[in-house]
Order: C-alpha cells, then structure tokens, then sequence
C-alpha cells in the first residue's frame, strides 16, 4: 500500500518537473518581452520624441531586464542539471 | 541447514542493501527537484515584475473595466484553488514549488496576488511600482545573500537594493521627499520580510507594509496642503 502511495507520488513529481519544463519558455521569455515594450516604448516617445517624461520607463525596462537575466541564468543551469540527471 | 541459514541471511542482507539504495535514490530524485523548485520560486518571483505592464495598458473605457474585472477574477480563481487545496479536494503534490508550511495555509502565490491587486486597485502607480519591484526582486535577493552572507548582511543588502527602487521610482520628487521616501519604503519591506507571522506570508507583507507607510505619509502631507506625488512613471500606450 506505501509503495503504491510512494509511486504515485513519485509520478506525480515527474510529472511536475515536465510541468516546469512547460512553464520555463513563459517566466523567461514574458519579463523579456515586457522590459522590452517598456524600452521600445521609451525610444519612440522619449528617445526620438525628446520627452523626459518617458525616462521613468527606461529604468524600469533597464531593471526588469537586468534582474529577470540575473536570475533566469541559474534557472536554466538547473534545469539543464536536471535533464542531464534523467 | 547451515548452507541455507547462509542463503537466508546473504539473501536478507541483499534486500536490505537494495531497499537503502532505493532509498537513497529516492532521497536523491526528491533533493533535485527541492533545488529545481528553488530556483522555480526565484523565477517566479522576478516573473511578477511583468505585472507592471498593467500601467502600459491604454486608457479606455473598456479597458478600464478590464483592468478592475480581469485582475479580481484572476485572483478569485486563485483563491478557489487554494481552497480546495487545503480541503483536500486537490493533493498537495500536484503543486510544483510548494514548501511544507504551506500545506495546510494559502500558498505564498495568493498572497502575492491579492497584494499586487490592492496596489492596482487602490494605490496610485507611484506607490504602487516600487512595493510590486520590491516583491519581485528584493525578497528573492535577500533569500539567495541570506544563504552566502548571512541574515544581517542579507537584510542590509535586501535595505539598499529596496531604497534604489524608491530612488528609481519617485526621482522626480524633491530631494527631501526622495529622502523620506526611500527611507520609510526601505524599512517597510525590511520590516515586510523580517516579521514573520503565521497565516500572513512575507510576500504580501513586502508589498503592503511600504504602500501604507506612502499612503500616511501622502495623505499626511496633502492635508497640510502639499501633495508630494511625483508624476507618473508609466504613461498608457
């Protein structure tokens, strides 16, 4: 009976790292494009259009890009660790 | 009789050493994914920052309404997850990146949701991005430098990282608002993500902490007759 319990739950982390594998190409790539509307945003409005008021959205671009990158970098190191593990 | 006590207890010993590896192996696939969900709860949280592309979205009537309905039915539908999680409709196990104490609490993901929805709903952006940058980046570096560095070095890390977000966020304002600002907004969220209590998770607390110490202020000013406000950091498309 535990082992049977055991297994299923077993499976079910299997199940869950592929799960994760899914998810990865959305929490990497979402930020990337946002941080990138933000910065597209601020060189057509602020950059070409000369409005400071747009300067607001390049930090924000600049910070969700920088830090989305510092911490999908040891993500993906995981992730491939855990492919080489299978 | 002596050949086969021998098999007998070559063969027990054989079992024993099979199950410890099984065991082992176990141990082993379970402390892999712990690691993987690590860096998954990490990601997760920088993720969040993204919500910040709610401000970007045009000002329109039908939008507008969007921006209240959509939010509050996201996080209902989060909320009658957790639910049924913790009535035990859902097993605990299909939860990838769950931790132990949230067995049998709401899991840090609602209180990460409905946090961001009462900064949406009823702050303005001024307050509300900095708290949001706070949640997504603050907590998750103040976990990782907790690990190399220590508790105190970590939340001194996790003070300044917070007082540049401030900084970034309401540049505009006078230099003694700014001041002020990121001061009192620091030491909110350091306050937010030391006090642990309960039922009540560090991720709202990070973000709500901050935002009601700006509220006060704000409104303690503009009853003196000045409004400290800066303009708004994101425009709509």
């Amino acid at each position: 009976m535990k082992t049977s319990t055991n297994r299923r739950n077993e499976s079910a982390q299997k199940l869950l790292l592929r799960l994760e594998l899914w998810f990865a190409p959305l929490l990497l790539v979402v930020p990337l494009i946002v941080s990138l509307v933000f910065l597209g945003d601020w060189y057509v409005k602020g950059f070409i259009g000369r409005s400071a008021s747009y300067d607001g959205e390049l930090f924000l671009g600049l910070l969700l890009l920088i830090g989305n990158l510092l911490f999908d970098i040891p993500f993906l190191r995981s992730l491939r660790m855990q492919k080489k593990k299978q | 009789m002596f050949f086969s006590e021998m098999t007998a207890r070559d063969t027990l010993k054989r079992t024993k050493q099979k199950m410890t590896e099984y065991q082992i192996g176990i141990l082993e696939q379970l402390n892999a994914i712990e690691v993987d969900a690590h860096w998954f709860r990490r990601v997760f949280h920088t993720f969040a920052a993204s919500f910040l592309f709610y401000y970007l979205l045009p000002d329109e009537k039908w939008i507008n309404l969007g921006k209240i309905v959509l939010p509050i039915i996201i996080v209902a539908c989060m909320a009658v997850v957790e639910y049924q999680r913790i009535r035990g409709g859902l097993d605990h196990h299909r939860f990838f990146g769950l931790r132990n104490y949230e067995k049998k609490r709401p899991a840090s993901y609602l209180y990460f949701g409905i946090g961001v929805l009462v900064l949406f709903l009823l702050f303005p952006q001024q307050i509300a991005i900095p708290c949001i940058l706070c949640a997504s980046f603050t907590d998750p570096i103040i976990g990782e430098s907790r690990y190399y560095l220590g508790k105190k070095r970590a939340y001194l890390i996790g003070f300044v990282v917070s007082l540049c977000f401030f900084l970034v966020s309401w540049y505009r304002a006078d230099w003694w608002i700014l001041l002020l600002v990121c001061l009192l907004g620091a030491t909110g969220v350091l306050i937010g993500e030391a006090k642990k209590l309960r039922f009540v998770d560090d991720d709202l607390m990070i973000q709500m902490l901050p935002a009601i110490l700006l509220l006060l202020l704000w409104q303690g000013c503009v009853a003196l007759g000045v409004n400290i406000l800066p303009p708004k950091m994101i425009l709509p498309l």
